[in-house]
């Protein structure tokens, strides 16, 4: 099937304010193969993938359509070359039907009105001809995930696409929507389309692709053909053999299961089947790591124990008191709880530190009569800022003009302020400079010192290995292993997340 | 099991509520001559209809695309007062004079589409800033008798008598519904200009990704708000035979009030004109009814006020319901 090379982009570098993206990539995709991008979060995979389809401009290189030299500088550019990406952000209209939606813009027409019957038609002659399992007339708000973006796809082959890109096609599919796309990915192929199939997911690449680029650091760190893609050798390579043997790579793990359990969760089992069957413990003094791929379920889980979102069934008990969850009640209990978006969920970006700080303490903060007592929530806000070193250290400071580090210290702070048995926190250093990533380990080592239990759910696998003293790994919606008292490396989690090894048989 | 769309749930839901306040006040206020149902009567109650259907066409697009215009009312009277200085101060003929209010409400529509979707200011404030502006120039152009005090300029052209009348009991007001409604449907469901106010108000981004121009989109619409507002204000001026700065208090309101209870949310991407038809008509009904019965008619808009609230409540239960019956959907696939 190895044929012509349909895209070819050569010598690609770009960097983001002097910081080097890429350097020096090469990715080439023939036609008819279905052709896996991978590497680790920040790998520079989406980079790459937006300067092909024209969203950012490369600094130097080249990049050939069936081997002529081209330019693209914007989507539509992208478009008529017969590139179609698959948002993972869905782009249909729901109250349109499949086949408006395919034809959306180009409806074809007998002079003034759509002729919906050609229309069906021809959205018809592409579903037999891929074999979709969808009806042109079915209304969009009816349809599951999993077909809207089979409609997506079918919106690019109406516009004889020959190269489909799609991102992570598979983060928000059950096990039947996914197998449902394989098999149409399959018939694609069949079909000489070319696909750039963009995942965290092994299983998936090591099934569907013909060949494999990975990238580390921004660079090329191989490509491999079908016959090379060995699981170990691609954990292997996409984390860098030289990383690996480092002190951040491996670690003895220590748990002390002495201590009493703080938190217990008993079966708990998400509404829309995002997890089920949770279980585990977390004890007092204690850094539970949760690791896995995006999407995995780990950050539902954690709020469905602080309660920002309902478990179907299943049990929350703090210190063996039976809890139902809701953000109220656990501030009022002690738990704490720092989102994963930060800038959205963590603070309110207008306020000042004293504010920000205040926000979950004002049950602890003095009332003067009827008046919040400002120097009570002004002498918070200065405990906050010594005790964790915010700067600047202006309590009168606008959170969101500060640097990633200190919103996220500003974050940490308000909890600090209270009597704290529990603190979750979701990927909290994304975004966030080395030294203030040191300081906010600090931060979480020095409560559980303190005999506080600890939650961190990380997809930064140096960071889970830092941090942890118990590690949990969630994959589709289960914990799939536990690491307790062993030697760990990066590369044992990561192929638990992938469900290499034991869990690779497992039916899902 | 076979799922309704949400905008099929909707049309049954507001055709049964017009056919219950049908039943309830036939029940309550009588039938027979000088009753609630009779001929006569509900011929009253669709005349009452038309020209909030007519406006509501406009309004329905707008609403379409998650946009809303708060001027209808204001403009209304604007384009009255300019037809009523033409008849003044002119001898044009009559068409001619409907012709340059016509213009006028096109103009209007211009004027709020540039400032909403070419200067990005937000609907909701831009036509509550034209409200304020349409309602004041119809006051510096309103007509004044020597001593400086607004007169209710009478209109009594023999065409405009006829206008304000019709075919017996078919008044013409009647057949432009009809004409509209048809019109907009048509509109609405068999050109890619429908389909693109659907797509621009469901989901912007995607609009643009496909390469609709989203703000010529708006811009038209607003356009059509502002001709439909000018066909209403033609048979409003027809049927009182004079203009006044008053005119159109309500229609800011009653428009958006019909399409909403026809089933177009004001989150966007649903509802159509037919809605908007058995919207106004159930409106109507509400307050002929009242009349009817007696009660004090600030009644009928404490009613039409909570129908609204109860309205939206639904249309926003209904779409997270629907969006979580999807994903449960996809999941439950997953399981078989």
């Amino acid at each position: 099937m190895a044929g012509n090379t349909i895209l070819e982009a050569e010598h690609i570098y770009k960097s983001f304010s002097g910081v080097p993206v890429l350097q020096d990539v090469h990715f080439e995709v023939k036609v008819g193969e279905v052709h896996a991008l991978m590497g680790e979060n920040g790998a520079g995979k989406s980079t790459l993938i937006k300067i092909v389809t024209g969203v950012y401009s490369k600094d130097e290189g080249q990049i050939y359509w069936e081997g002529r030299p081209v330019e693209i500088n914007s989507y539509q550019d992208c478009q008529k070359l017969g590139v179609a990406c698959i948002y993972q952000e869905l782009s249909v209209i729901p109250p349109l039907t499949v086949a408006q939606n395919v034809f959306l813009g180009r409806e074809p027409r007998n002079g003034p009105f759509i002729n919906y019957n050609k229309m069906n038609e021809m959205t018809q002659e592409l579903i037999d001809k891929y074999q979709f399992p969808l009806k042109p007339t079915t209304i969009v708000d009816n349809l599951g995930i999993g077909q809207r973006q089979l409609i997506e796809i079918l919106k690019g082959l109406s516009q004889n696409s020959k190269l489909l890109i799609m991102d992570e096609p598979t983060a928000s599919l059950s096990g039947k929507e996914a197998e449902m796309l394989f098999h149409i990915i399959r018939t694609l192929r069949e079909q000489s389309v070319s696909i750039i199939y963009i995942s965290h997911r092994l299983e998936e690449v090591y099934m569907l692709s013909d060949r494999l680029t990975i990238l580390r650091d921004g660079k090329n760190a191989a490509v491999l053909e079908k016959e090379e893609i060995i699981p170990a050798k691609v954990i292997e390579t996409m984390i860098g053999k030289v990383v690996d043997e480092s002190a951040g790579s491996r670690k003895m793990l220590h748990s002390d299961d002495s201590k009493p359990v703080r938190l217990e969760v008993k079966n708990l089992t998400d509404k829309t089947d995002r997890y089920r069957n949770i279980s585990f413990q977390v004890h007092s003094g204690e850094i539970l790591g949760l690791g896995g791929l995006i999407g995995a379920g780990r950050t539902e889980v954690v709020r469905a124990i602080y309660g920002v979102d309902k478990a179907a069934s299943g049990e929350v008990l703090l210190s063996g008191k039976k809890l139902n969850p809701s953000p109220k009640l656990s501030i009022k209990e002690g738990i704490g709880f720092v989102p994963e978006d930060r800038r959205n969920q963590g603070f309110i970006p207008l306020l000042s530190t004293t504010k920000n700080v205040a926000l979950t303490n004002y049950d602890i903060v003095k009332i003067n009569g009827v008046a919040i007592s400002d120097s009570d929530e002004l002498a918070m806000s200065k405990r906050a800022i010594e005790a964790i070193d915010i700067r600047p250290s202006d309590p009168d400071k606008q959170v969101g003009v500060m640097s990633g580090g200190n919103q996220q210290k500003v974050v940490l702070g308000k909890w600090l302020m209270r009597n704290l048995k529990l603190l979750i926190v979701d990927e909290p250093t994304a975004g966030i400079d080395v030294g203030a990533k040191d300081e906010i380990y600090s931060i979480l080592e020095r409560l559980a010192n303190e005999g506080v239990a600890v939650i961190v759910v990380t997809s930064d696998l140096q960071e889970l290995l830092r941090v942890s003293h118990r590690i949990l790994v969630m994959r589709k919606g289960n914990i799939v292993k536990e690491f307790k008292n062993v030697e760990v490396t990066q590369s044992m989690v990561l192929a638990a997340g992938q469900g290499v090894t034991e869990n690779q048989q497992e039916e899902n | 099991m076979k799922q309704l769309s949400q905008t099929a749930m909707r049309r049954l839901i507001s055709v049964i509520m017009l056919a219950v306040l049908v039943c309830l006040f036939t029940i309550l206020a009588g039938y027979g001559q000088g009753k609630f149902f009779n001929f006569a009567n509900l011929i009253e109650v669709v005349r009452d209809a038309s020209i909030p259907a007519i406006i509501g066409v406009g309004v329905t697009f707008l609403i379409i695309t998650s946009g809303i215009d708060l001027s209808t009312g204001s403009m209304m009277a604007l384009v009255g007062m300019v037809m009523a200085n033409i008849y003044e101060y002119t001898l044009w003929p009559f068409k001619v004079m409907v012709l340059f209010g016509i213009l006028t409400g096109l103009f209007c529509g211009l004027i709020n589409g540039i400032i909403v979707a070419k200067l990005n200011v937000p609907e909701f404030i831009g036509t509550l800033a034209t409200m304020s502006i349409f309602r004041a120039m119809t006051y510096v152009i309103a007509i004044r008798n020597v001593n400086g005090v607004i007169k209710s300029q009478a209109m009594n052209h023999s065409e405009y008598v006829w206008l304000g009348a019709g075919v017996g009991k078919f008044y013409y007001v009647i057949m432009a519904m009809i004409l509209f409604i048809v019109i907009g449907q048509i509109l609405l469901r068999y050109t890619r200009y429908g389909t693109n106010l659907y797509s621009v108000g469901a989901n912007r981004k995607a609009a643009v990704l496909s390469g609709i121009n989203v703000a010529k989109t708006r811009i038209i619409a607003y356009m059509i708000t502002g001709f439909s507002v000018a066909v209403g204000a033609v048979f409003t001026t027809a049927r009182l035979q004079s203009a006044t700065t008053a005119i159109g208090t309500d229609f800011e309101f009653s428009p958006i009030a019909a399409a909403v209870v026809g089933g177009a949310a004001l989150s966007g991407g649903s509802g159509d004109v037919i809605g908007t038809l058995i919207g106004a008509l159930f409106m109507a009904t509400l307050e002929n009814g009242v009349r009817k019965l007696d009660m004090n008619t600030s009644f009928q808009y404490i009613i039409k006020g909570i129908i609204i609230i109860a309205v939206v409540i639904f249309d926003a239960t209904y779409k997270t319901r629907m969006e979580r019956k999807a994903r449960e959907q996809g999941a439950k696939e997953g399981l078989e």
